[in-house]
């Protein structure tokens, strides 16, 4: 069943073409990577699912309802949630008043987010204060307080940038899980190892289009993709 | 019938030039630096009053706007090194700060100068169309507001300052790295809104009272002017803005007053900005780089 | 799984387990930075000494502190909505003018007597419907950052305009005349059966004294709670808190307003004390006042913020003995050095080296 569907979604930045009619489907419960050259135009999708960005043109829609002028925090009430590149989270505040906050429907995601909490040892420092975390916590952190507004759909942007390959392995245990747990997840990877260890179909975007789409092996086999990457000729 | 025409086509002129020299200023600081600043009035105050001492002392009108513009950029120049560059990145202390300035500003000239100076005339004396007579002053004011604007223009696009300017407000650590002295720019740019402020004080100091809240008559117009504006383009953000305010302010100033104008000006800022929040240079430029792109000679 | 996240699970409980009695009754918190028992003893020894006042001092420099008491609510106001919120309002002194002239319009319509307590309703009904409308227009159009001071302040200084030239007789709503430049005078002060709230007794004193202490305690409150996290969140990170699913403009909405209330009271307050209310209490100098207190008090803190308002208020009324302008210009060089030398403000540097120096700190 179809959760989340952008049509012919385009983009401009004055001159620059972000997005340039793409077309992506995600089933619910679907765990799906999504990668591409710098440039082409993967963070700027997120942006525009979680409407940062209006669309110039096409069609956002979740559950079957048109998403596409909606606001960004109805977007989050409805359903998505995005877990940005570089991490954002409360760096004043302790664990638990991050936590608090990010639980913004009252006890709506409460199971998921405990149990995240634990998967990723965050419990034991509740009272610790969110900047004094290390790194790899504070992503993690971030990952938990996303799935504070019991999200259908979460977005994740390089979520192991700067991960040490230890921390990497438990993120991708952990996102496996979740979406185990029912709960779908795009994710923008550089990072091949992970994008392979997580066993999931993938996106590959080029030039703010949808240039492949397949598993894993498909893709690193496909010689175009590797043409895009070493940047040579416009597809 | 033409003679009513005449006379709000008048008006309009005058309202548009009025608020451009106000705002402009104000804009370029915006635009260049990030920064508001509060004690834009009180420039245009240092202005009016270096203007008026001089023509007393005998000096020649002409000669002293000039004069007068250059003190109050340098002016400009020394408040920049000493309070404006610690705030680059915190806006809203730099507001702060700049408020603070603009009492010391005011208030000290209240203290030193008393509460008004002996005003100096308008010259160029006036003319009639139908019944009403004109002051031909303003009327070259307008025209010296539209020359203003084309010499910044010329400064912005044609210039090796212009495009160091423009390198630094888009993107200051590649212009800095490409060995424009951002620092130097900065101070220049800042100089630049002060000089321009000190200008306006300097025109329009034959036009009303010499008081220390001398600028307070042009803050108004000029933050509404520059919120709708914009910092994204100062000359368009400028010029768009005050047409758009003058289709407002003029009827209703015509008909109601001048405080029913500037209700008028509030009410229209408080609008645009629900429904255009990134000013007006924003959207007209998107415009522009839509026009341009789809011109042969515009593809990238 | 332990008590502390057992503890966080519960929506709008964000003390820990461990918590002090005063965080549990959110008086104290990690958004209000001073606080624990010597706090609430100073507080509860201030307010005790205010209270006994009159037995040890004179009932003029009673009524005299009244008048710098006042302002402490639009003071408050702005710290929870610059301080807290982010939100830099110059106009909070606007509100406070809309507000006097209101209860001065109504209540010298209505008369003496129990009317001027609907007066002072109704005016405080206005001001915040006013807020709630002009926030309407600055938080739904997701404005940035720098155009809430600047539209503010145009907004008090066309008002500022508009009562300056509100002299003649046609200036009239019902029987109170606007008085132009002059202002409004023979204002009613608030009557509550026989008693007067007016600059020359000390009932006012009383009642101005614990609506301050209770609006400090119910900011407090208010910041400790989970609207009060979310408020601070939105600040820090207003991207962030939008995308954690709450709808930032409504919340800002709501600050405005509030702080709007607490202008407008100080507002109210000051016509009955003063039985006037002019042009001058709104406009740029009188604009000044809340920004400098909030910005020289340290608006992170409420409670410095009142000591500084207090503090302020007696020296530019002090100074202003001298020569008005001479305050006017050692405030802007307050503003101007403080926002250079101290910009979290100086009160707040001097209380949190204090309690640094006593060895206990607010948890």
């Amino acid at each position: 069943m179809t959760l989340l569907v952008l049509e012919g979604v385009r983009r401009r930045f004055g001159g620059i073409v972000a997005a340039d009619g793409i077309d992506l489907a995600l089933g619910d419960g679907e765990r799906r990577c999504l990668i591409g050259p710098n440039g082409a135009g993967k963070s700027t999708v997120f942006k525009l699912i979680m409407g940062l960005v209006r669309p110039d043109s096409g069609s956002i829609r979740l559950d079957g309802r048109e998403i596409t002028r909606e606001e960004p925090f109805r977007r989050v009430q409805l359903g998505l949630s995005m877990k940005y590149q570089t991490t954002r989270i409360f760096p004043s505040l302790t664990v638990a008043q991050n936590m608090s906050i990010a639980r913004s429907r009252g006890g709506n995601g409460s199971d998921l987010v405990s149990w995240a909490l634990d998967r990723l040892g965050l419990t034991s420092l509740a009272t610790r204060s969110a900047g004094e975390l290390s790194y790899g916590q504070q992503h993690w952190l971030e990952m938990c307080m996303v799935l504070g507004s019991g999200p259908r759909v979460v977005l994740m942007d390089e979520p192991t940038a700067g991960m040490t390959p230890e921390e990497s392995r438990r993120t991708g245990g952990f996102i496996k899980e979740l979406t185990g747990r029912g709960i779908a997840a795009i994710v923008i990877e550089h990072d091949m190892h992970f994008v392979r260890d997580l066993e999931a179909p993938t996106t590959v975007l080029h030039q703010g289009r949808v240039f492949r789409e397949g598993s894993m092996a498909e893709i690193e086999a496909d010689p175009e993709v590797q043409r895009i990457y070493l940047g040579e000729v416009d597809a | 019938m033409t003679g009513d025409l005449f006379n709000f086509g008048y008006q309009f002129l005058v309202n548009i030039s009025f608020l451009m020299f106000a705002a402009m200023g104000l804009i370029i600081v915006l635009g260049m630096l990030n920064i508001i600043n509060l004690a834009h009035g009180e420039f245009i105050m240092m202005g009016a009053y270096a203007t008026t001492l001089l023509v007393h002392a005998g000096v020649p009108f002409v000669v002293a706007v000039v004069v007068a513009t250059i003190i109050v950029g340098l002016i400009g120049i020394v408040v920049e090194r000493l309070v404006i560059r610690r705030f680059y990145g915190n806006r809203l202390n730099a507001l702060v700060a700049t408020f603070g300035l603009s009492l010391m500003l005011s208030q000290g000239t209240l203290l030193i100068f008393g509460p008004f100076l002996k005003g100096i005339r308008m010259p160029l004396g006036g003319f009639r169309v139908g019944e009403y007579s004109y002051a031909t002053y303003l009327l070259v004011v307008a025209i010296l507001a539209f020359v203003l604007l084309f010499a910044l223009w010329l400064l912005f696009y044609r210039t090796r300052l212009g495009i160091d300017m423009r390198a630094t407000m888009q993107n200051p650590d590649m212009a800095r790295a490409l060995g424009v002295n951002t620092s130097r720019i900065h101070t220049f740019s800042f100089a630049l809104g002060a000089a321009l402020a000190g200008l306006t004080g300097a025109l329009y100091a034959p036009t009303t009272t010499i008081v220390p809240l001398f600028g307070t008559a042009f803050i108004a117009p000029a933050f509404i002017t520059v919120v709708i504006g914009g910092g994204a383009d100062p000359l368009i953000g400028a010029l768009a803005s005050s047409v758009l305010l003058s289709t407002v302010s003029t009827p209703l100033s015509s008909q109601y007053g001048t405080f029913a104008g500037r209700i008028g000006l509030m009410l229209a800022a408080l609008i645009i900005m629900r429904f255009l929040p990134d000013g007006l240079s924003y959207y007209v430029r998107a415009a522009m780089l839509r026009r341009r792109k789809a011109r042969p000679e515009g593809a990238r | 799984m332990n008590g502390q996240s057992h503890v966080a699970a519960q929506s709008g409980s964000i003390a820990p387990a461990s918590a002090t009695v005063f965080e549990r009754l959110g008086l104290d918190g990690p958004l209000t930075i001073f606080g624990g028992p010597v706090y609430w003893l100073l507080f509860v020894l201030a307010l005790a000494a205010a209270l006994l006042f009159p037995l040890y001092g004179s009932v003029f420099a009673a009524l005299n502190f009244t008048n710098f008491l006042i302002n402490v609510p639009l003071a408050l106001g702005l710290a929870l909505l610059w301080g807290y919120c982010g939100v830099l309002s110059f106009g909070q002194v606007a509100f406070f003018g809309i507000a006097g002239y209101a209860y001065g319009v109504m209540a010298i319509n209505w008369g003496m007597g129990s009317a001027t307590l609907l007066a002072a309703f109704c005016a405080l009904g206005l001001t915040a419907l006013v807020a709630a409308a002009f926030g309407y227009f600055l938080f739904y159009g997701r404005v940035s950052g720098w155009i809430v001071p600047v539209l503010t302040l145009v907004f008090t200084l066309v008002l500022e305009t508009f009562l300056g030239q509100t002299a003649g007789m046609e200036w009239k709503i019902g029987e109170a005349p606007l008085g132009g430049f002059n202002g409004m005078t023979n204002i009613p002060s608030l009557t509550a059966g026989t008693i007067s709230f007016d600059g020359f007794s000390l009932p006012l004193f009383y009642l101005v004294i614990i609506l301050v202490a209770g609006i400090l305690v119910g900011l407090r409150m208010l910041a400790n709670s989970h609207f009060g996290h979310v408020i601070m969140a939105i600040q820090e990170d207003p991207e962030r808190a939008e995308l954690l699913g709450y709808d930032i403009r409504r919340y800002q909405l709501v600050v405005f307003t509030i702080a709007g209330f607490l202008a407008g009271l100080s507002g109210v307050l000051y016509a009955t004390w003063g039985n006037f209310i002019q042009p001058s209490s709104v406009g740029l100098l009188a604009a000044t006042f809340p920004v400098l207190w909030a910005a020289v008090g340290g608006r992170r803190s409420l409670t410095s913020v009142l000591i500084g308002t207090i503090a302020l208020a007696s020296l530019s009324d002090a100074l202003a003995v001298y020569s008005g302008e001479l305050a006017f210009v050692v405030m802007g060089a307050l503003l101007l050095f403080g926002m250079m030398a101290a910009p979290d403000g100086i009160v707040i540097t001097i209380l949190r080296f204090l309690t640094k120096l006593v060895g206990r700190k607010s948890r």
